[in-house]
């Protein structure tokens, strides 16, 4: 199953008005999420397709926030797959997350270990003496 | 799958690969004993895992989520939990639920031995703290533990053999707040290495521990016991689902039948049986089998820890995707009994951080589906990402005979044996507890400097640990087993998971199922001889 050229159309416009852009934040059209992000999302999750493509064939026409919440009422579980789906697209983005400052779970070195500071936040916690009941 | 022959032999056969049968395994081959250890699920490389890729956040929902029904493989049994407030949750795999679990690892408390003597309810424990001891020390060097020694909630301080993890930004700001109000607060104790140790590589803090580790630091039985196992001889069949516990002889167990992944049965001969299979599997299959269960307790009992979480956004930046997760603070402030608070027992609260973006899209309630988008998301996830962390709350759950483990009329498994089904209600005591230990944790936020906090009263997936169906104790009417996992109906069937607890204190129950598993087997290889075996 793929998404046919009116589907992706319509998610084009849900994805519009869902992911508008603003806070420093690119928009889903800055991104044309509706193509190749999509298309690596449901790469990864199959699974997703089908109840998408069932929500983005319900009628009508989506120009605000309301007319998505009117269908997703009709729907609950069609809606949530395209929220997963538009949602993984653009925070999967790379744009997205360098204008958020999220460079993904990254590795770091955990030798560290407590800081001269963290003790120091300690001693009041053992400066008040042991706090379990005895049996 | 390794192979074994259609009717195999060996002196011990053990049901199930998680933390309890790696236990058990290994000190029973380390004895000279020959093991067969069934295990329903697979292998899972660290590279399966999906916590260094882009797409992190998306398999969580579905390949990686800890709840069965979700996820829908064929080695995960399905689980009825429509009359449940609560899903369990686990994992089938070398290495059991561990292989998707957080880590955190906490010993119980010692007044967690003794609820009945303390609060009068529930249950005591037939031991004690101080007779636990020496197993947690034991199995902790195994897990690679590593925090701070001298938690001031603990007698003995619960000494760890490895050094703390770092507490970043967000353990900083939350212990500034808890010091505050005055209230405890410990560096997290986790079964994460913070140096490279035996077979495991030291935690780079990617945070994505509950959906497996893909940098082979996390200590799950797969590297800590099975290598050493299989090496010693342990005979470890994958794909082997157990269906039955066969007797041939009133009161004893002769063996097990499993199915393969093409649906054939094999027979498993062993002089003693040792279930492993987590408090959902083991009364399952116990139930399968119709044995073990004079006392009509097989199932009953059981306890989840039904779980809150309070979470708490702030001006400064935290880098709050960064791990552990583990858990980067402990507090036990609230643990004990206060009955002045109208209700008994307490919660144990874990620090952990946020995680990536997608954790603020959704909003909080019953708003309008399209809450999470539009400029709100936007707003939400700038104001919130890398700024917010999470004290969880883990509540005691106390033992009732109406939440129980049942088997599915309607619903089966890949290999067509029934589904489990799971009667659960979160109790008023339970209720009660969750929303005073919310409210002081919004207290900890604000006192830490929280611009905005929100409640999260509980969790339907949060079916965590499993642990009271096949309760043990001396009487044979009031328990399944004896103080030492063995079954008082079937004198060479063990039980040695968290089915056995009496009660399930408000800590996460891993090491305390380790060390009890180890006390149990070792209790069994001392006493060999005289445990009875079919004829
Ligand atoms: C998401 C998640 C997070 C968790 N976080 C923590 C934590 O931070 N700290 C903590 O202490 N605990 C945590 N836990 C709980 C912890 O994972 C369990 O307590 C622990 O794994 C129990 O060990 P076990 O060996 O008794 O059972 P399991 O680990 O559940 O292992 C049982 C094994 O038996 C197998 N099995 C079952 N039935 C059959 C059958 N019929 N035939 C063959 N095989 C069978 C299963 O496939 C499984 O592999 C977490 C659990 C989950 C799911
Ligand atoms: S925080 Fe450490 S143990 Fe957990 S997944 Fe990351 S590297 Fe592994």
């Amino acid at each position: 199953m793929t998404l046919s050229a009116d589907q992706r159309m319509h998610l084009a416009e849900f994805a519009k008005v869902m992911i508008p852009g603003g806070a420093d934040m690119p928009s889903a059209e800055d991104l044309m999420l509706w193509r190749d992000p999509i298309d690596e999302v449901l790469a990864i999750d199959p699974s997703r397709l089908e109840p998408m493509v069932r929500f983005l064939d319900l009628p009508g026409n989506i120009a605000t926030l309301a007319d998505v919440e009117a269908l997703a009422q009709t729907d609950r579980a069609g809606f949530e797959a395209l929220g997963i789906v538009l949602a993984n697209a653009y925070f999967m983005h790379p744009q997205t997350r360098a204008a958020i400052g999220y460079p993904g779970q990254e590795a770091r070195d955990s030798s560290g270990g407590l800081t001269p500071d963290d003790e120091a936040l300690l001693k009041p916690v053992i400066a008040r003496g042991p706090i379990y009941r005895s049996p | 799958m390794t192979g074994t022959s259609l009717t195999a032999h060996s002196d011990v056969v053990i049901v199930g690969a998680g933390p309890s049968g790696a236990v058990a395994a290994g000190e029973l081959i380390a004895a000279g004993i020959s093991v067969t250890v069934l295990e329903q699920g697979d292998w899972v490389p660290a590279d399966a895992f999906d916590g260094a890729t882009p797409h992190w956040e998306l398999t969580q929902l579905r390949k990686w989520h800890p709840n069965p029904n979700v996820r829908g493989r064929a080695e995960d049994y399905p689980i009825d939990t429509s009359h449940s407030d609560v899903n369990p949750l686990m994992f089938a795999g070398v290495g059991g639920a561990a292989l998707i679990y957080g880590a955190h690892w906490m010993r119980f408390m010692p007044s967690d031995f003794r609820v009945k003597t303390l609060d009068g309810i529930a249950d005591d424990w037939p031991f004690t703290y101080e007779d636990l001891e020496p197993f947690y020390a034991y199995v902790e060097e195994a897990m690679a533990v590593s925090g701070r020694d001298g938690n001031t909630a603990y007698p003995d301080g619960a000494p760890c053999p490895l050094p703390p993890l770092p507490i970043g930004k967000v353990g900083r700001k939350a212990a500034a707040g808890m010091n505050k109000l005055g209230w405890h607060w410990w560096p997290g104790s986790n079964a994460i290495p913070s140096r490279p140790y035996r077979s495991l590589q030291p935690c780079v803090l990617r945070s994505t521990c509950g959906t497996g580790c893909s940098d082979e630091a996390k200590a799950t039985p797969d590297r800590t016991h099975w290598p050493q196992a299989i090496h010693q001889g342990v005979n470890l069949v994958t794909g082997a689902r157990v269906c039955e516990i066969e007797t041939d002889s009133p009161g004893r167990a002769s063996g097990v039948v499993w199915i393969d992944g093409k649906g054939e049965r094999h027979r498993h001969k062993a002089d003693v049986v040792i279930l492993c299979a987590n408090g959902i599997g083991t009364p399952r299959l116990l139930l399968m089998s119709g044995l073990a269960n004079r006392s009509g307790l097989v199932g009953r009992r059981l306890m989840m820890h039904p779980f809150a979480a309070v979470m708490g956004t702030f001006d400064d930046d935290l880098e709050s995707w960064v791990g552990p997760a583990g858990q980067i603070l402990t507090s036990m402030q609230f643990y004990e009994t206060d009955k002045s608070r109208g209700f008994v027992r307490g919660a144990k609260w874990n620090c952990m951080p946020a995680g990536g973006p997608q954790s603020f899209r959704a909003g909080y309630g019953d708003g309008p589906l399209t809450d999470a988008w539009g400029t709100t998301l936007h707003e939400r996830v700038r104001r919130k990402f890398g700024r917010s962390f999470e004290w969880g709350i883990v509540g005691e759950d106390l033992p009732d005979e109406v939440n129980r483990i049942a088997l599915s009329d309607t619903q089966t498994d890949s290999s067509g044996l029934p589904a489990a089904e799971v009667h659960y209600t979160v109790s008023d005591n339970t209720r009660a507890m969750l929303d005073f230990h919310t409210a002081r944790a919004v207290e900890a936020m604000e006192a830490a400097g929280a611009i905005e906090t929100s409640v999260t009263s509980l969790i339907r997936d949060c079916g965590w640990h499993l642990m009271g169906t096949a309760v043990m104790g001396n009487d044979p009417e009031t328990s399944v087993t004896n103080t030492e996992g063995r079954c008082h109906d079937v004198e060479n069937l063990y039980i040695f998971d968290g089915s056995l607890f009496p009660t399930s204190s408000g800590m996460n129950p891993t090491a305390t199922i380790m060390a009890v598993a180890a006390k149990c087997v070792l209790a069994l290889i001392e006493n060999r001889a005289t445990v009875g075996t079919a004829a």
